[in-house]
């Protein structure tokens, strides 16, 4: 089984998705009997999701959906 | 021609995750919006290359992070990484001890949501020089993975990865920063709590 070091060393992999079955079940192996690497990984994919909402919270501009939809449409051929 | 009608409303449901994530790129509202509009002209005109049924948010999000690039004259293929300093692993994480809960009202699933303000998250992303910027809004944010922002900034994956892993450490130590600034962290708490808290050394 992984420990902590080889585990923290596939936390973004982790959080990304990006770890095969084989080794996303050993990183969960390890979690499984860790509570130090488990706050870990729990702490990082909670703060992933804040950052996430937070940085996609924009108003948009006034107007700014039916300018776009002018991007759409024969128009486009007078554009410079 | 059915095809290119229902391309305006399908390519419209992505227009605010594009507009705000244009907003991190160009650090502007103004030139946000130049940016989504210009990606959505150029995804018009280059429809037919479109591959039916492939993933359109992705097309369209290579087409403006392109965009971008091209536009700015984004430096992404920097050999040498210096921009950043290092940060050690877990930097937020393992001061976590340091935050005033008598100061934080949230209950405790909301805390960290409460912990920084969206501006704070905005700031940090956007301080990033955009080497690590565009890595960390592509992944973090747009939830991408390491081949699509490979592709789309034609940076080896080993080099997506690394950029991530510095680029969110330091966005992290810039949180902290917020928060300290904010003074909703103490750190004399942090010698209180056990060897986890303590700062460690890098690897």
């Amino acid at each position: 089984m992984a420990d902590c070091q080889e585990t923290l060393n596939e936390l973004d992999r982790f959080l990304d998705s990006e770890l095969s079955p084989g080794d996303k079940e050993e990183i969960m192996g390890h979690l499984s009997v860790c509570t130090d690497c488990q706050g870990a990984f729990q702490f990082h994919a909670e703060l992933r999701e804040v950052v996430k909402k937070k940085a996609l919270a924009d108003e948009l501009p006034d107007g700014f959906l039916d300018r776009l939809k002018n991007c759409f449409g024969d128009q486009i051929l007078d554009d410079h | 021609m059915e095809a290119r009608e229902n391309f305006s409303a399908d390519v419209m449901q992505y227009a605010p995750q594009l507009f705000s994530t244009a907003v991190r790129m160009t650090r502007n509202r103004a030139d946000a919006e130049d940016l989504v509009q210009e990606t959505y002209l150029k995804a018009w005109r280059a429809f037919d290359s479109y591959e039916q049924g492939t993933n359109l948010r992705a097309w369209l999000f290579r087409i403006m992070t392109n965009t971008y690039i091209n536009k700015y004259n984004a430096k992404l293929r920097r050999p040498d990484e210096t921009e950043l300093d290092d940060v050690e692993e877990l930097y937020l994480f393992r001061r976590m001890g340091a935050f005033d809960q008598s100061k934080m009202s949230a209950s405790a699933e909301d805390q960290m949501f409460e912990l920084f303000t969206d501006d704070e998250v905005k700031s940090a992303i956007e301080d990033l020089p955009e080497s690590f910027r565009l890595p960390v809004l592509l992944s973090d944010v747009e939830g991408f993975s390491y081949k699509e922002i490979s592709e789309m900034l034609d940076v080896p994956i080993g080099t997506v990865m690394s950029r991530l892993h510095r680029g969110r450490k330091t966005m992290h130590k810039r949180l902290y920063q917020y928060a300290k600034d904010r003074g909703l962290v103490n750190e004399a708490l942090l010698v209180e709590t056990d060897g986890a808290s303590a700062p460690s050394q890098p690897e």
